[in-house]
Parts: C-alpha cells; sequence; structure tokens
C-alpha cells in the first residue's frame, strides 16, 4: 500500500467518524480522565535511554539534538487547550494553561465570542487542518518534533510540512509588511534556555480544533528547557492586547520526551494531494451556512 | 456555556498523530567536514519553469532559450508517440477553472522533482552527516535525503517527488531518486514523464554564491534516451525563507479542494 494511499483511508476513517456521531463536551466538571500538562507524561512517548545529564554543544549550550514528542499517548489538548474531560477518540486533561491560574485563556468578549463560534460543529469546516494547511506553532507540540542545528540556525521539523527555521544571530524582526503563518522567529540564549520570540504572524492560524486563535498582532515567546537529556519542558507566552485582557502561557500536553530515531525514512507530506473526503465537512456547512466560502474574517 | 465538538476534529489530529509519528534521526552537528557545504538558502532565477527547451512568448511567458544540455539540440527526446501528449498537456493549461486545468500545479499538488528545484520560490538546504534536508518555500515542502544509505527504498511505495538516495562524488551531491508516480510535470508548457522515470540530481558549488544543477531523466516509456538539463542557482542573501501556503491561497480564492482526485483509481 503506498503512503498516498494510506492518507487517504486515514481520512476517510475520520470522516466516517464524522457521519456516525458528533460528541458534545460540558464546559462544567464532567469525567475527567488521565490528566495532561505536565502532570500526564504516562503516555506512550516513551525514552529511548536512561537520561543522563543534558547533551553539550561545542558552545556550551545544551544540545536538543533530536527526535521529541509533547503527546502523553493520545489526542488530548489538539482539541482543547482548556481543562476538558474525555469523549469519543479524546482523552480529557487538564487545562495547558499555566497562566493565568484559573487555566482559563483570558479572551476579551469579541475574541470569545469568535472562539466559540469557531467551535460550534457545523463550522469545522474552517478549521485549516482539515484542508491540509499549516497547524500553528503551538499545536505542533502535541506531536513529534525533530530538532537539529544548521549553521547559526535553530530548526523544528515538525507535523504537517511544518519546518521553522530559527536564527539565533539576528536582532530585529522583518518589516511589519511581511506576514507569515508561523511567524517570524528569532532565536537566542538566557543561560541553559533556548528562547525563540516571534512576530509578524499573519491572522489565519489556529491553536486547536476547538477553534482557539492568538491573532496577527500576537507576540509569541517560546522556551525550550532541557531537563535531562531525554526531557525538554516547552512553554509558551502570548501577548496581543488586541485580544486578551493580558499576556498568557501554556505548554504542551506532556513533557517532550525523546523518541527512537527511525533510519533512512521520509515521510512524504501528500495530506492535500489524498484529501478526498473534505467534501463531506462542506456538506455538513453548507447544510447550516448555505453555500458560500471562505466565511467573513473576523478581526 | 455548552461547547460541542466534531469527532473528525478528533480523529484528523489522531491521523496526523500516527502519520508523522516518525522521522529520521540527527545525532551530529554542522557542517559536515570533508564535503561540499551547500547549506544556505538558494533560488533559481530563470525561465526553466515556464519551458525547459527554446520556446517563443506565450501568453504570460517570455521567449527564452531552453536548459537541455543533452542531447546537443536541446530538445526533450520524445519517443514519437508520447509527444501527442505533451500538446494536449499544454492545450489543457489554458483552462482558468483549477479543476479543469491540466497542469497538477494549480490544484497546489507537489510538484516533482525536478520542478520543484527551479519552480521560483527560494529553498533553504541543512547538511548534516546522515542527512541533507531540502526545504522548500512553496508550500513549506521537505525532502530529506539519507546520505549513504544502505537501504534500497520500498519496492511497492510510490511518491511525488521520488524516493532518494544521496551520496557525495568530489565537490558534489548526487541524488538518486526512483519511486515516482506518472502526476508531475517538468514545466509550465506541459513537458511529463511516466511512473517509470528515474531522475539524479547533483548540486555542485561552483563559487561562494553559487550552485550549478544538473539533472538526468530516463524515462523508456516516454523518451527514447536519457536527458538532462543543467543551470545556475543563486545564493538569497537578503531574507530567509517565508511561506506560500499554495492550498490556503485556493481556500481564499473560494476554490474547495473538493474535486475528485482521479489518480485515485488508475494506480
Amino acid at each position: 500500500m503506498s503512503t498516498r494511499t494510506r492518507v487517504v483511508l486515514s481520512i476517510a476513517a475520520s470522516t466516517m467518524m464524522l457521519a456516525a456521531l458528533s460528541i458534545s463536551v460540558l464546559g462544567q466538571a464532567g469525567a475527567v480522565g488521565r490528566p495532561g500538562g505536565l502532570a500526564g507524561v504516562d503516555g506512550e512517548a516513551k525514552s529511548t535511554a536512561p537520561a543522563g545529564p543534558v547533551p553539550r554543544r561545542s558552545d556550551g549550550h545544551p544540545d536538543l539534538t533530536g527526535t521529541f514528542n509533547g503527546s502523553p499517548g493520545g489526542v488530548t489538548h489538539t482539541v482543547i487547550l482548556e481543562e476538558h474531560p474525555g469523549g469519543f477518540g479524546v482523552l480529557g486533561g487538564q487545562s495547558l494553561i499555566l497562566d493565568p491560574a484559573d487555566g482559563i485563556i483570558p479572551y476579551q468578549p469579541w475574541a470569545l465570542t469568535e472562539r466559540n463560534r469557531r467551535r460550534e460543529d457545523a463550522n469545522g469546516y474552517e478549521d485549516q487542518v482539515g484542508h491540509c494547511e499549516f497547524y500553528d506553532i503551538g499545536r505542533i507540540h502535541s506531536f513529534t518534533q525533530e530538532y537539529m542545528f544548521s549553521g547559526n540556525n535553530f530548526i523544528i521539523h515538525a507535523t504537517q510540512h511544518i519546518t521553522r527555521i530559527v536564527p539565533m544571530d539576528r536582532r530585529d524582526h522583518l518589516p511589519p509588511g511581511i506576514r507569515l503563518w508561523l511567524g517570524d522567529p528569532i532565536g537566542h540564549w538566557e543561560g541553559d534556555t533556548l528562547v525563540v520570540d516571534s512576530t509578524n504572524f499573519n491572522d489565519k492560524p489556529r491553536m486547536s480544533l476547538g477553534g482557539d486563535f492568538h491573532g496577527a498582532d500576537a507576540h509569541i515567546v517560546e522556551r525550550f528547557q532541557m531537563l535531562d537529556a531525554n526531557t525538554i519542558k516547552w512553554t509558551m507566552t502570548i501577548d496581543n492586547p488586541k485580544m486578551f485582557t493580558r499576556p498568557w502561557t501554556m505548554t504542551s500536553p506532556a513533557l517532550m520526551k525523546r523518541l527512537k530515531p527511525v533510519p533512512d525514512f521520509d515521510v512524504e507530506d501528500t495530506c492535500h494531494e489524498g484529501n478526498v473526503d473534505l467534501v463531506h465537512l462542506k456538506n455538513t456547512y453548507e447544510k447550516a451556512h448555505g453555500p458560500g466560502w471562505p466565511p467573513k474574517p473576523v478581526r | 456555556m455548552r461547547h460541542r465538538v466534531t469527532t473528525w476534529l478528533m480523529a484528523a489530529a489522531a491521523v496526523a498523530a500516527v502519520a508523522h509519528s516518525y522521522s529520521p534521526a540527527l545525532t551530529a552537528q554542522t557542517p559536515p567536514r570533508g564535503r561540499p557545504d551547500l547549506q544556505g538558502v538558494w533560488r533559481a532565477w530563470n525561465l526553466a519553469k515556464y519551458d525547459l527547451e527554446d520556446h517563443g512568448a506565450k501568453p504570460g511567458v517570455p521567449a527564452g532559450r531552453g536548459f537541455v544540455v543533452d542531447p546537443a539540440d536541446g530538445r526533450i527526446p520524445y519517443r514519437p508517440e508520447a509527444l501527442a501528449k505533451r500538446e494536449k498537456n499544454y492545450a489543457g493549461t489554458k483552462d482558468p477553472d483549477p479543476w479543469k486545468n491540466s497542469d497538477p500545479l494549480v490544484k497546489c499538488y507537489l510538484p516533482g522533482t525536478p520542478r520543484m528545484t527551479y519552480l521560483g520560490w527560494p529553498f533553504q538546504i541543512i547538511q548534516t552527516p546522515e542527512y541533507v534536508y531540502f526545504v522548500y518555500e512553496w508550500g513549506h515542502k521537505k525532502r530529506v535525503i539519507p546520505i549513504g544509505s544502505k537501504t534500497p527504498p520500498p519496492t511497492d511505495e510510490t511518491a511525488w517527488m521520488g524516493m532518494a538516495r544521496g551520496h557525495y562524488e568530489g565537490n558534489s551531491l548526487v541524488v538518486n531518486l526512483t519511486n515516482f508516480n506518472s502526476y508531475t510535470w517538468f514545466d509550465m508548457a506541459g513537458n511529463y514523464h511516466s511512473d517509470a522515470l528515474q531522475v539524479v540530481e547533483r548540486y555542485t558549488p561552483i563559487n561562494a554564491d553559487t550552485l550549478q544543477y544538473e539533472a538526468t531523466m530516463t524515462d523508456a516509456k516516454v523518451f527514447t534516451r536519457p536527458w538532462t538539463i543543467r543551470m545556475t542557482i543563486q545564493r538569497q542573501k537578503d531574507i530567509g525563507l517565508l511561506d506560500y501556503e499554495c492550498t490556503a491561497m485556493l481556500d481564499e480564492l473560494g476554490i474547495h479542494h473538493t474535486w475528485p482526485r482521479d489518480f485515485d483509481v488508475d494506480h
């Protein structure tokens, strides 16, 4: 079976599940399953060797090179970032929001209304991932990533044709007229922590399948901290006064754990080429809204 | 407040988690010793994307020289019976409806190799001792080339960009590509190949800011003999890779991605 065929079958399977049922996730406390956040690290992302001390590059800084995964072993927070009960196909989880302490994203009222609109069943077609487009820079931390250094760049390879090339030797961000899906990242070291500062976003990425978004004017600071040879703690602080009442910080569903690499393996991303079942999501969308695409942007 | 979440979203995430849960290892730093340093951002500033052969002006296309250096006449050595399909391909590119346009690139499908190289968007080369990464601004696509691999590509898999095995020859990176499907083209003029295509790419630095790029195509179903293109590729210094999310642009044009994929049934 070819790679392409497998992708087609996978998407077909997901659509069949859509046709079968949709579930309600209640905002109030439900049967919370395995915890997410930094509490839940007991999943399948097992390390491949006893954790030793943090490896170092020749310049003395931690060497993050390797393959890491921040999932606790199931689908959790790509759906909802805040605390949520489990449901069909989704593990329940604690909030990924470390700050504020209540674990709730501090949206301004208009932004919360828009987030909730995006979360409706009938609007699921709007989410870019079903169209095989970019994840946002936080969403990829629920999946496998590969870190490396090349020249003065820190490189992040991730799901869905994402490669982030983070220059460690630049001072200024791009001019504001250049807007990018993944923003313009600039890296630097703060002690042993690799800090990535990003601006110049466009207004398209969604932070979760549940409709969270950070807006084009977000200033995002990520911190990659090696705790031992096989573990990286990642956090992301988002500031956008046009959307949020205060800056807030989130982390990955689990600590990023080192995975055993697979030699000579190249997965070609053919999600779009094999995306034959998107029509079913479109039908759901049009049943609710009538024909019309794309939806009017909300600023 | 009651939030509803559809299962397709979760399933899509599960698919992504499974489909992308493996990737090659990197254990060493760069650049590698004793090998040409190809790292950096590169861009082919030429007319190859329009037509690999000598050509006159066409709507939106400047006239210009071709890039075929072998055979010496600069013509792609099509088998006589294979030429009609090229003409049909080109005729189909005039349809403004992406659903009907014959060029697979119009639907944002992977451009194939070598077309991706001279598509006109920049790409970045990253070298490690075990792999060479090509990261393309167009669609943020990526190729991973194992260096000196002892394992041949699988016999039952095909790929739009081909499956790669690389090695160094003197000052050149040589990439052998097999396992192509038959859906990609070489340029906007409709030049094409079959699933019997094999490509050998050769990247050679000729000064600090210039690569020489050669690609030799062999496909007995379509061509009477192997043929080779050659061009230079320039280093891009003013800015790094940005993004060109082709599929999202289709969305913004109001073009749904829901057309039937006819290639899913003919193989």
